[in-house]
């Protein structure tokens, strides 16, 4: 059996971030709460302090306590794996697969937040609302959720690769009209790092962000309203 | 010929994705003018700018991966 190329940079990136937070945990114990923060404690504090607001803005502050450290996980690994392109190691998110779990496990929270919510008698019962054969297209629109939700950040990411190489190729057919040093990309050495901000770094951050945007919001959805 | 007509095909689907940015620049036209008129609800009315641009960019995305899937696909 051959493995995919993108299953060792998802085995990287894995080990890289737990022993990232490991470390990170670490400096959090030692910290004196009474001192000024500075540094990568100071970071993490207004990171947590972020994706809390965020949370509590739309759900309550019981469930938030539950969502927050998994939303600010999966803010994490989506933002490193984005950048991963950057460490000459292949893309974990242009993968479909690995996009592909994320989602469903939002699509599940937001089943399992939804029948908390509802109890499990009015759960089943909102499946064949308005009148029962409506149940197909309320199976259908569990399903798009999944799919969009999986594919916005699938294609934005396989999409910013793409048109990297592509620019690279361009850049190199350029620098091969220059005497003596053709072989070498000196125009895409040059150019390249702009674009690079830009599709990997900016992107990446833009599109971790929407993603859990999109499911702190489809969970407070499904939640009764304050 | 064939591939002639692929590559045509796949630029076709990619034209669906004009529609979308003009929309997704009216998504911000809009959150920008309302936080002109109330900039107390700046934090809601980006959040949900951000959200509605998402999701209606999700349109865009179907039409480059049915490019893709022409391209490397049928191509292939």
């Amino acid at each position: 059996m051959k493995l995919q190329t993108s299953v060792y940079s998802i085995v990287i990136i894995t080990v890289f971030m737990a022993v990232l937070l490991f470390f990170i945990n670490r400096k959090l114990r030692d910290f004196d709460p009474l001192s000024e923060p500075k540094g990568i404690v100071l970071l993490m504090i207004v990171f947590a302090k972020m994706i809390d607001n965020m949370v509590k803005g739309k759900t309550n502050d019981k469930i938030a306590e539950k969502l927050t450290p998994y939303i600010m996980t999966v803010a994490s690994y989506i933002f490193l794996s984005n950048i991963a392109g950057l460490f000459a190691l292949e893309t974990p998110t242009s993968n479909l697969s690995v996009t592909l779990v994320l989602a469903a496990i939002t699509c599940v929270l937001i089943e399992v937040y939804s029948a908390k919510t509802r109890g499990m008698k009015d759960y089943i019962k909102s499946w064949f609302e308005p009148f029962a054969p409506f149940v197909i297209l309320n199976i259908m629109s569990k399903f798009s959720t999944l799919l969009s939700l999986s594919l916005r950040l699938f294609g934005n990411i396989l999409s910013g690769g793409i048109l990297m190489s592509v620019i690279y190729q361009m850049l190199g057919s350029i620098s091969k009209m220059i005497p003596l040093i053709g072989k070498f990309n000196l125009v895409g050495v040059l150019v390249a790092p702009v674009l690079h901000f830009y599709f990997d770094l900016f992107s990446g951050v833009m599109q971790a962000f929407i993603f859990i945007t999109l499911t702190i919001s489809f969970i407070g959805k499904e939640l009764p309203s304050k | 010929m064939e591939k002639a007509l692929m590559a045509f095909a796949a630029a076709l689907c990619v034209c669906g994705g004009c529609v979308t940015g003009i929309m997704e620049g009216k998504v911000a036209i809009q959150a920008v003018e309302s936080i002109g008129k109330n900039p107390d609800a700046a934090d809601k009315i980006q959040s949900m700018a951000i959200v509605g641009a998402a999701i209606s960019e999700t349109c865009a995305i179907y039409c480059l991966l049915v490019a893709f899937l022409i391209i490397f696909i049928l191509g292939a």
